[in-house]
């Protein structure tokens, strides 16, 4: 079975763990993020069309810029997952800022931006016509990691574009 | 609950009774409003609160007074509750945190009193893990005493003899097992896993978070502690739990064992890295985990495999290599053993050489003979002093640089060589005379003087060694002597030889042989008139019938006697002089007609 190494970045406290734990079932616990800075799962994807796939997401502790640590443990990932927390725009803004910074780490990876705290969209400060401008330039999911809305078709997404 | 502050008694003690306050005092005094109008007033106004109030205070009471007595009462309540734990596990749970933290502020502020505390518990627990760690080297030594004389036993004090390492190690390392649980290829990259191979009945695991954690982990330390590149996480322990990890450029190998694996294990898995390596050299990146790679790596990395080729290092065929100290020892050992042995046989062959010429030299008795090889000869014996000296076979000995020490002791030998030596010396014989010893018996033979042989047959019996004389001893003749009588008798005969002649100076037939024949005689007579020291001359004579004249027979006369003289002259006889017949009566008729020779001899003049 194939495998891809996907990477989880993102700002302090946007969800990432939390989207990681929706989507798959943790086999190392959190503690690690604040040990080691990363916690490593997989999960396998049944993809319509196309052989099973294994995702190996790279949880990296959440930062607003990408310092040596960081980048080692980009090294080799096939996919980018930014997120960003919608009720924090600076969180955005950090997302948008580490995809500019592993873009030269990571040129052919594919990324997609995920929008957290859907679940709390009434207090959401990124404008959507801030989304809608980003959705011209990449994938964007608003998701909730507290009801799991948007999640797995975050991951799916992802796993589709990854090359076979 | 907060106690009433100073200043501020409690209200009441009893529920309804009204309480007199500050406030209440001051609008009582307030002039205009009478006592009674203003606790009516009061009553409409907070009423309802008062009472509320009133309640409160009580229940407060009542709360008061119930948590007195609680110190008294929590640990029976305490108790009471944790019997209760099967049923309700939250009061554990409640007391958990707390005495996490309160221990946790034990061990800090203190420290001793915990360890005075734990110290009763904690020896015994270090004296049990003790025990059991010397009750399994105790084990172990067992094992190591009963196969001490085993095959194996012996196989390892040679291992341990060549390694020079103590014979406990040795056995150490083969009686500590270990077990390889799982072995991951991880691409050295993005940390996915290109290959997992685990050992059977082990429990599935998440191969792929595993290996990028591991990966993260290594990526940590590197980057935290890491001096460069090439500082890498290597190896972690917890427990009996051993986690190795060996870099390659492309892909890692993670080996997670239990027990103490040996170090040939780690050479083994760094050669199978290497031969992966070799494998996937060129190959991109998305066929690393192609069904055919997957083969090999399983080939390569199976657990069951490892061990089998590490146990099979281990055993001879691994000795191979290691066994070349020892042949090269041996190798110099058999050289030495060798160079030793042809040493000591040169040695011997000598000796005995020398010996044998020893024995048999004449005049030498052999009485002992010791040797260290290449150190020294030491020769005992006895030499007659007529023997040939020893120092000649003991230089053409070939020892070397060994100079022998020769320690000898005069006697007589009876040998026939040297009683013929020593006959020899005290007879001293003159030329001529010809001595042997045969089995004691002494040959004296040839001539010598009457002198010397009257003293020799009465000496010769007298010599060490000889048994019996056997003399044939002739006196010496004087050579002038024999020279003269075989002259005399050489003469006579010439002076008989006739040259016949037919007529005058022609010769008869035959008489050329018979010239010769004269001038050898004549010869030989010459050679011994030396001898003889006397001095001959020689005379033609020409010799004639009676018929005709005088003088035509002197003329042929002395045509014959010319004739021989110059046929002679011929013949190497020089100083032949002519000389005269005599008278034709004192010659006979075989004589007429011929010429011969005629000597004189003469003493010769000192």
């Amino acid at each position: 079975m194939q495998a891809c190494k996907v990477c989880m970045l993102g700002d302090f406290g946007v969800g990432k763990t939390s989207l990681v734990a929706r989507f798959v079932r943790s086999t190392f616990s959190a503690k690690y993020l604040t040990t080691i800075g990363v916690k490593v799962d997989s999960k396998e994807v049944e993809l319509p069309g196309r052989e099973p796939l294994k995702l190996v997401v790279w949880d990296i502790a959440g930062r607003s810029a990408l310092d040596a640590l960081g980048a080692h443990y980009l090294r080799g990932a096939s996919a980018l997952l930014l997120v960003a927390d919608g009720t924090r725009e600076a969180s955005l803004s950090s997302a948008l800022n580490l995809l500019m910074q592993s873009r030269s780490l990571l040129p052919n990876a594919v990324v997609a931006l995920i929008v957290n705290k859907l679940d709390l969209v009434e207090r959401w400060e990124v404008a959507p016509t801030t989304l809608a401008e980003l959705r011209r330039s990449l994938p964007v999911f608003e998701t909730s990691a507290l009801s799991g809305d948007g999640v797995e078709a975050a991951f799916a997404d992802i796993a589709m574009r990854l090359p076979t | 609950m907060n106690s009433p502050e100073p200043g501020n008694p409690p209200l009441s003690d009893r529920p309804g009774e009204p309480v007199a306050s500050a406030g209440g005092a001051r609008m009582g005094e307030h002039p205009g409003i009478a006592p009674s109008d203003f606790d009516r007033l009061r009553e409409l106004l907070f009423g309802d609160e008062r009472r509320e109030l009133d309640e409160a205070h009580a229940r407060i009471a009542t709360l008061e007074h119930s948590q007195r007595d609680l110190p008294q009462r929590l640990p029976e309540a305490a108790i009471q509750a944790l019997r209760g734990e099967g049923l309700n596990p939250r009061v554990a749970q409640a007391f958990a945190e707390p005495v996490a933290q309160a221990l946790g502020a034990a061990v800090q502020k203190n420290r001793q009193n915990l360890i005075d505390i734990l110290f009763p518990i904690i020896g015994p627990m270090i004296r049990k893990a003790i025990a059991e760690a010397l009750r399994n080297l105790v084990t172990d030594l067992n094992g190591a005493v009963e196969s001490s004389f085993s095959p194996r036993g012996i196989g390892w004090r040679i291992e341990a003899w060549r390694a020079g390492v103590p014979y406990a190690q040795i056995v150490l390392k083969h009686r500590l097992t270990y077990q390889i649980d799982h072995v991951f290829l991880i691409d050295h990259a993005s940390g996915i896993v290109l290959q997992h191979e685990s050992a059977p009945e082990l429990p599935p695991l998440d191969a792929d978070a595993i290996a990028g954690m591991l990966t993260a982990l290594g990526d940590f330390v590197g980057d935290s502690v890491g001096q460069g590149p090439s500082d890498t996480l290597e190896s972690m322990r917890v427990g009996e739990h051993v986690v190795w990890v060996i870099e390659g450029p492309r892909a890692n190998l993670a080996c997670f064992m239990r027990g103490v694996p040996p170090n040939e294990l780690r050479v083994l898995l760094e050669q199978r890295l290497e031969e992966i390596h070799a494998r996937i050299a060129g190959t991109p990146e998305a066929d690393l985990r192609s069904p055919a790679n997957t083969e090999v790596w399983h080939a390569l990395l199976e657990p069951a495999s490892l061990l089998r080729e590490v146990a099979a290092r281990e055993q001879p065929p691994s000795k191979v290599f290691s066994r070349l100290p020892l042949v090269l020892v041996l190798s110099l050992a058999l050289l030495a053993l060798g160079w030793f042995a042809v040493s000591r046989y040169r040695w011997n062959s000598r000796i005995e050489a020398v010996h044998a010429q020893l024995v048999a030299h004449p005049g030498f008795a052999l009485t002992g003979l010791t040797s260290r090889p290449w150190r020294s000869l030491d020769v005992q014996g006895l030499l007659d002093p007529d023997a040939q000296p020893l120092e000649g076979i003991l230089a053409g000995a070939d020892l070397g640089s060994i100079k022998p020490t020769l320690d000898l002791n005069g006697y007589l030998s009876s040998s026939d060589a040297i009683v013929e030596r020593r006959a020899l010396r005290l007879l001293a014989p003159p030329d001529g005379v010809r001595v042997a010893v045969k089995s004691g018996v002494l040959a004296l033979a040839g001539n010598a003087p009457e002198a010397w042989i009257a003293h020799a047959r009465e000496r010769a019996g007298w010599i060490a060694g000889v048994t019996r004389v056997d003399s044939t001893l002739s006196a010496d003749v004087d050579p002038a002597v024999v020279a003269r009588a075989e002259l005399d008798r050489l003469l006579l005969e010439s002076n008989a030889r006739q040259i016949p002649f037919v007529q005058d100076a022609q010769l008869a037939p035959g008489a050329e042989a018979v010239v010769d024949a004269l001038a050898a005689n004549l010869q030989r007579a010459l050679a011994l008139a030396n001898v003889a020291n006397v001095e001959l001359e020689l005379f033609a004579v020409g010799n004639n019938d009676d018929s005709g004249s005088a003088e035509t027979n002197a003329r042929v006369r002395a045509q014959r006697a010319q004739w021989l003289a110059l046929a002679l002259s011929a013949r190497g006889i020089v100083d032949v002089q002519i000389g005269s017949a005599p008278e034709s009566g004192s010659v006979d008729a075989s004589t007429m007609r011929s010429a011969s020779v005629h000597a004189l001899v003469r003493a010769r003049e000192p």
